[in-house]
């Protein structure tokens, strides 16, 4: 008898014991849920660090690209504007010095070495106009931007009408960009839109809004988004330098359109 | 018995062990380690009298886990009041100490027993805020006493039940053997809880070489 009441009560230390263990059990699992929640976390910061870092990549592979763009545009224009011609001057002067030749024909090749020469001149100056317009320099955004304008429109290819508010509200290098964001626009509206008019609107109240339409074919905004040529890449990250926003709007044969916001810093 | 004495003591060596480390990384260390190290010598003390007035000096040594769970409710409360940094914390803390006493008072024999409602639910509130830095902590990179907490949190919730059973084996015909597999348990998960400790001691000691050789 005494026995089975020892041995009832013993039960109670069985049921205890249970209980514990179910509360480990628990306790781990809450644990093990807690490690897995904080993996799964880190791993998804982890991703989008590989993202982030993959598209640093890519703007800085765009930037290169950009700039052995622009250098061998540049080393083509050197040496179709300026190097071949003066090596026309070279070789004319060489003619005049060996002095074998009549004095009309002398007279002639002067003639020609002048014009070249004048050629040249221009050429050399508007080479480095393209790459760095004084005006931007000297008189500020707005007339670089009205010059720039007025530059494609006397063309004849294109006419660009436009309205420009500009407040002096950008410090000087974010002025180049925005320049060169338009330069690019317009390029690739002649070059590759094949527009014949374009209409351009800069107002700066508390945001700087810049909204430019072309009447060219347009593009496949689906398309672009693939496989973007280097110049809207170029734009992208420029606005991005600004800290800015941009989105376009396009459909094949309708012209594009393009709206970009800058924040004042 | 000896089993249980090895564990026990191989435990309080290790807490001896823990305290003192924790002191001598503590003049680098915020508010929260003090608390903690406050918490580890108390403890010790606790520990350290519990074997000497009981088994050495035969003496009633009971009293000693009603010191026991008031100083460990209000040390852990205030280490989870600065892990957490939730005001409350300490409103709910002086909330229930002032309801200990009130029951201290109303009823002193308690003194010299062993309080299971005090010790269970003061160790029920501090497992929900084990729980609740477990779950704060979840998207944070490095936080602090990461591994103390999941050790406290263990050995909260299988303590509470070992403790809250305590009187009731008392007063029940159980054998001495059955009663003792329970303190067995809770020897075994104390000396986890001290390892756990130590783990992270470990964890920080190395943070801090590796940040003053860098």
């Amino acid at each position: 008898m005494e026995k089975d009441i020892l041995q009832e009560d013993a039960q109670i230390i069985v049921i205890i014991l249970i209980a514990i263990l179910v509360l480990l059990v628990m306790a781990g699992a809450l644990i093990l849920f807690f490690f897995f929640s904080r993996k799964k976390i880190s791993n998804a910061e982890l991703e989008k660090a590989t993202l982030a870092l993959a598209y640093q990549k890519e703007l800085l592979h765009t930037t290169i690209e950009t700039q052995e763009k622009e250098r061998k545009r540049i080393a083509q224009d050197l040496h179709d504007a300026i190097s071949s011609k003066l090596n026309v001057v070279s070789l004319s002067t060489n003619v005049l010095i060996d002095g074998q030749i009549e004095q009309e024909e002398e007279k002639e090749t002067l003639h020609r070495i002048l014009d070249i020469t004048t050629n040249t001149l221009e050429s050399s100056r508007r080479l480095a106009h393209n790459l760095l317009p004084p005006i931007l320099e000297n008189f500020g955004l707005q007339a670089a931007i009205e010059e720039l304008c007025d530059e494609f429109s006397s063309s004849k290819k294109v006419t660009v009408s436009y309205d420009i508010s500009y407040q002096d509200s950008l410090s000087k290098n974010d002025e180049l960009h925005l320049f060169r964001i338009l330069q690019e626009l317009l390029n690739n509206s002649v070059r590759h839109g094949k527009a014949s008019s374009v209409d351009l609107t800069i107002t700066d109240t508390d945001v700087l809004s810049l909204h430019y339409v072309d009447n060219g074919t347009g593009f496949d905004i689906n398309l672009v988004g693939k496989n973007k040529g280097i110049g809207l890449k170029n734009i992208e990250s420029r606005v991005e330098i600004l800290e800015g926003s941009i989105d376009y709007h396009s459909t094949p044969g309708q012209g594009a359109e393009f709206n970009i916001s800058i924040t004042h810093s | 018995m000896d089993f249980i004495k090895g564990f026990g003591y191989v435990a309080t060596f290790l807490l001896l062990v823990n305290a003192i480390l924790y002191i001598k990384i503590l003049p680098r260390q915020g508010k929260v380690f003090t608390f903690f190290t406050i918490y580890l010598i108390g403890v010790l003390i606790i520990q350290v009298l519990n074997n000497v007035l009981g088994p050495v000096l035969h003496l009633p040594n009971l009293f000693l886990s009603n010191i026991y769970l008031v100083f460990q409710f209000i040390m852990l409360s205030l280490l989870y009041q600065k892990l957490l940094n939730f005001k409350p914390i300490l409103v709910i803390g002086g909330l229930v100490v002032f309801l200990l006493m009130l029951q201290y008072s109303n009823n002193p024999e308690l003194l010299t027993k062993y309080n299971v409602i005090g010790l269970s639910s003061t160790q029920a509130i501090l497992t929900i805020y084990c729980i609740a830095y477990l779950f704060t902590t979840v998207n944070q990179k490095d936080p602090d006493l990461l591994v103390v907490n999941i050790g406290l949190l263990l050995y909260l919730v299988s303590s509470t039940l070992i403790f809250a059973s305590g009187n009731l084996v008392f007063n029940l015909n159980i054998p001495k053997e059955s009663y003792l597999l329970l303190l067995k348990l809770n020897a075994v998960l104390y000396l986890i809880f001290q390892i756990l400790i130590l783990i992270e001691w470990r964890k920080i000691y190395y943070k801090k070489m590796l940040k003053s050789s860098s």
